[in-house]
């Protein structure tokens, strides 16, 4: 035989070439593969990621539950079905405004509305106030000159499942927060127009949710307050869009507080109330519930907390973060490719001026920002990064605000697991290009 | 597919299976690649759900949110578990969290009868602790 018959094909259509490829297919034509090849994709179905992680740190951006579909949402990762809890996943984090579908989702209590009829749905502005009134949205829609504004909100206890040692509460990753477009009425027109009387010292505002525990506790009723001579009071809206939607129910349907740069706790979900205190609030999620030491960074130590010596405050302002949303480091880059990061940063203590990255040589290049919404949006920045060489490197990035403040590498601790902002890093794995 | 494709296929497979050597991957002209690489496995896929049919007028709604009740570990309490816990919240409270020290426990399950004002007898509240501490700590969870 010679190679030009070889290569003629046989009368059942085969050349011998791939006839003899073929019987050797199993076992023969494998071991030709190169042991790079074979080790790449070993023949079985992915693992399951463990749906816990601990004692340690979870290792994961976001938390590790599985994806799951709540009505008005896309399937997100459930962390509780009763109450819902649903944290956003990264890839959904990527842009200056997260959409409602994605957007996380957090209640304390499980009896939240599943129906709401706004012929009987009224907000009520009550209390220490000299003329209490109440408004059904139609009233809200008109009555008042609407105002949007861009606000991050994130959950206390964002990031809670980095906490060491662990603390028990929401196992969040990072998805536990969301940018919207908020639009809606300024809570002082509201206040103004009830007149609120001399005396008064906190606003509360109540939902229409409630849990099945007994009247009076924290079991019952989810309520918050901000003193009323908070300057965020000016700043804050009864919202009724969302991203230019009606918000979800389980976001919040028909209103929602926004209290720009202040953690979620304060956004009040599905609104009801709005009632003038005269004297400081009491209740749990007040007095017991997302207090936070009071200390630089809110940061104490298990031995100080056994001791009983930590002074706690409210939790408040969010301190400034950022995040590397893609690439995410799950898939290997060739060296010399020029791959751009994006991601996105806020701070509720001020507009957000610098974001920065470095990689293996530890210098801190600055990134480009984009669009600025406003000082409590999100605002998203991207870099052009070209992996020198092959190996394994850990981007870190870290954002400024414009008060100054700085993401630290180092993390805090507390009970209640809340103002996680250490400077988020993320491994990659470059290979060769030639 | 043309017909003479489709022999040659039908062929090497047979072919292949007679030797017993189904290839695990497709052959190639080009060495630097695999291709056409499945496996079968336990995955499950995400329903989608049907669209809901609204109606005009003042009530805003959404379906009935859906529960997803965890696996427990099987031991001794965890009935009680089940059905105090299950009250105000479930028992994906439990699963979720990071495996938690034993005096955690404790103080967990006391903070939902004195703070939160669960009336649990005093014997099932010990039981309850027992039993999560005999399946939620570092060193005694295992899944």
């Amino acid at each position: 035989m010679n190679d030009s018959f070889s290569k003629q094909p046989d009368r059942s259509g085969f050349s011998r070439r791939s006839l003899l490829k073929l019987l050797g297919a199993g076992s023969g034509a494998l071991a030709l593969l190169s042991e790079g090849l074979r080790a790449a994709l070993p023949q079985r179905p992915p693992e399951r990621l463990q749906t816990f992680t601990g004692p340690g740190a979870n290792p994961h951006w976001n938390s590790v539950g599985p994806f799951f579909t709540e009505p008005q949402k896309d399937p997100l990762i459930l962390l509780t079905d009763r109450p819902v809890q649903l944290e956003t996943p990264r890839h959904f984090l990527g842009s200056a405004f997260t959409p409602n579908s994605e957007f996380y989702v957090r209640w304390h209590l499980d009896e939240l509305p599943n129906v709401v009829d706004l012929s009987a749905w009224r907000l009520r502005i009550e209390g220490n106030v000299e003329k209490p009134f109440s408004l059904s949205m139609a009233d809200l829609m008109k009555r008042f000159k609407p105002v949007s504004i861009a606000a991050a909100n994130q959950c206390s206890g964002n990031s809670r499942s980095r906490f060491q040692p662990r603390v028990a509460g929401g196992q969040w990753g990072n998805g536990a927060m969301g940018n919207a477009l908020w639009t809606g009425v300024p809570l002082k027109e509201l206040l103004d127009a009830a007149g609120v009387k001399s005396g008064s010292v906190q606003v509360q505002f109540d939902g229409l949710d409630q849990g099945k525990g007994p009247e009076g506790l924290g079991s019952h009723k989810f309520l918050k307050s901000l003193d009323l001579n908070n300057p965020v009071l000016a700043e804050c809206l009864v919202a009724y869009t969302m991203n230019g939607e009606p918000l979800p129910l389980l976001n919040g349907f028909p209103t929602r507080l926004v209290v720009p740069g202040y953690f979620a706790t304060y956004w009040v979900k599905s609104l009801a109330h709005i009632r003038v205190l005269d004297k400081p609030d009491e209740n749990f999620w007040m007095k017991t519930g997302y207090r936070v030491p009071d200390t630089p960074r809110g940061t104490t130590t298990p031995e100080e907390i056994k001791a009983g010596t930590v002074k706690t405050i409210p939790v408040g302002k969010m301190p400034v973060r950022s995040f590397l949303i893609s690439p995410d480091g799950s898939t290997k880059i060739p060296e010399e490719m020029p791959v751009t990061l994006r991601g996105i940063a806020f701070s509720g203590f001020g507009r957000v001026t610098k974001v920065e990255i470095s990689t293996n040589d530890k210098v801190w290049r600055e990134a480009s920002l984009g669009e600025d919404y406003g000082q409590y949006s999100f605002r998203t920045w991207d870099i052009s990064w070209t992996p020198p060489r092959p190996g394994r490197y850990s981007i870190l990035v870290r954002a400024t605000d414009e008060k100054g403040n700085i993401q630290p590498d180092e993390g805090v601790w507390n009970p209640g697991g809340y103002l996680w902002n250490k400077i988020e890093r993320e491994e990659f794995v470059v290979g060769t290009a030639t | 597919m043309s017909r003479v494709a489709t022999m040659k296929y039908l062929s090497a497979f047979i072919l292949a299976a007679c030797f017993g050597l189904l290839p695990l991957a497709a052959q190639t002209a080009h060495d630097e690649t695999q291709l056409g690489v499945y496996t079968s496995g336990d995955y499950d896929g995400i329903a989608q759900t049907e669209p809901r049919g609204l109606r005009p007028g003042a009530v805003y709604s959404v379906d009935a949110y859906p529960l997803d009740a965890p696996r427990l570990a099987a031991g001794d309490g965890r009935e009680l578990v089940a059905s105090y816990c299950n009250t105000c919240h479930s028992t994906r409270y439990i699963t979720m969290q990071s495996p938690l020290p034993a005096a955690t426990w404790d103080a967990e399950v006391n903070k939902m009868v004195k703070t939160f004002g669960q009336p649990i007898p005093p014997d099932a509240v010990a039981k309850i602790i027992a039993y999560l501490q005999s399946h939620y700590t570092p060193e005694t969870r295992k899944e």
